[in-house]
């Protein structure tokens, strides 16, 4: 969406108009629900941190300095109330600690296997569920850039840059070096498969002939 | 090393593979649209300017009094002190405004609405509330029409 196209939703949504209101809601979900997401909240925390930011856009709708710059503010809003409720220990601490730890290697029995079991139901081939599988193993820090960069629509960086809170210019090199390494994991799940499929066919064979 | 266009193909599969396993949430949508209806355009907003959570300066520590969460808003004639205390899955809130005023206080979560008063000292308290998210609307002032306050939204 263009800036002009942005003011124009923001000025017309503080002046009562809701299907401005909808239009921005429809447009920027995508990119809160991935910030949230990118997180490690659990649900109800990521949906609160969504509801939040919305209902902060609602009531500071004439006060943006920048209209232009909603995404950036949006983005800055849902990164800010993730941090305030991951550390919100009353709160889940589950999901604290989901934020703090790398998720390298699950336990079998871990909420987030039953999670990542859930999600490889969804997907629909098996080249899918090896994406998915190696994109979990990925650092923290590769996986929420990557579903921040991956929100339809594509945010601007600047927004992407509101959202992690690092600097424009090293998003570029970190999507590339995030994506070399998600690639490689990927490789490297497609040439194991390969070499279990081989084993079993070779010892379905050798028992076939025996 | 892999050239631009295989980044786009990998992209390009990882965004699928993204929608079909972390959409927005079609109830959530819902709610964003709805919560232009809680706008309050006839009430002064109080910022949200201060947490313990997230600001942990030595104000933290001078400033809280105990084990609850402090949290400060602030409109340009009103602050608004709170500090919330948790008890399991319920929530008890101990306010203060300053300047000490009475005033009739709404919490708002939600769909629902609870309503208490501030003493003379600007004093309040409610509880047990739900956690959740959160917004006061504190009406001040013998005038009629009264002026009204609304704190941004948070979650407690």
């Amino acid at each position: 969406m263009e800036p002009a196209e942005i003011t124009g939703l923001v000025r017309a949504a503080a002046g009562g108009d809701s299907d401005a209101w909808t239009k921005i809601v429809e447009h920027f979900s995508g990119l809160i629900w991935a910030i949230t997401r990118g997180y490690r909240l659990a649900s109800p925390d990521a949906a609160d941190v969504f509801q939040t930011t919305w209902l902060r856009l609602a009531e500071h709708l004439d006060r943006i300095a920048s209209p232009e710059r909603l995404g950036a503010w949006l983005a800055t809003t849902a990164r800010r109330e993730s941090l305030r409720i991951a550390r919100s220990s009353a709160r889940t601490v589950p999901a604290l600690e989901a934020t703090m730890v790398g998720l390298g290697h699950v336990d079998d029995h871990s909420p987030e296997q039953a999670v990542l079991d859930a999600e490889q139901a969804m997907l629909d081939s098996e080249r899918a569920r090896q994406l998915w599988r190696a994109f979990r193993e990925l650092s923290g820090r590769c996986q929420q850039l990557l579903r921040v960069l991956m929100a339809s629509p594509p945010p601007a960086y600047a927004e992407v840059a509101a959202a992690l809170g690092m600097p424009v210019g090293s998003i570029g090199p970190s999507r590339a070096r995030c994506l070399d390494r998600l690639r490689q994991m990927l490789a490297d799940k497609v040439s194991v498969q390969l070499l279990c499929t081989h084993r079993h066919e070779k010892s379905r064979l050798e028992s076939n002939s025996a | 090393m892999p050239d631009e266009t295989d980044h786009a193909d990998l992209e390009a599969e990882l965004r699928q593979v993204l929608v079909q396993i972390d959409s927005v949430p079609p109830a959530l949508l819902d709610a964003a649209v709805g919560a232009f209806a809680w706008r309050t355009i006839d009430a002064d907003l109080a910022e949200l300017v201060f947490d313990s959570l997230v600001d942990q300066d030595e104000a933290a520590l001078v400033r809280s009094s105990g084990h609850g969460r402090m949290l400060s808003f602030r409109a340009r004639t009103l602050t608004i002190e709170v500090e919330v205390t948790v008890t399991g899955h319920s929530r008890m809130m101990v306010g203060q405004l300053v300047p000490p005023q009475s005033a009739t206080v709404d919490i708002r979560q939600g769909g629902s609405l609870i309503t208490i008063e501030a003493d003379d000292l600007g004093r309040f308290s409610a509880g047990p509330l739900q956690p959740g998210i959160t917004s006061l609307r504190c009406h001040v002032g013998s005038d009629t029409p009264q002026s009204s306050v609304a704190t941004d939204w948070v979650a407690i």
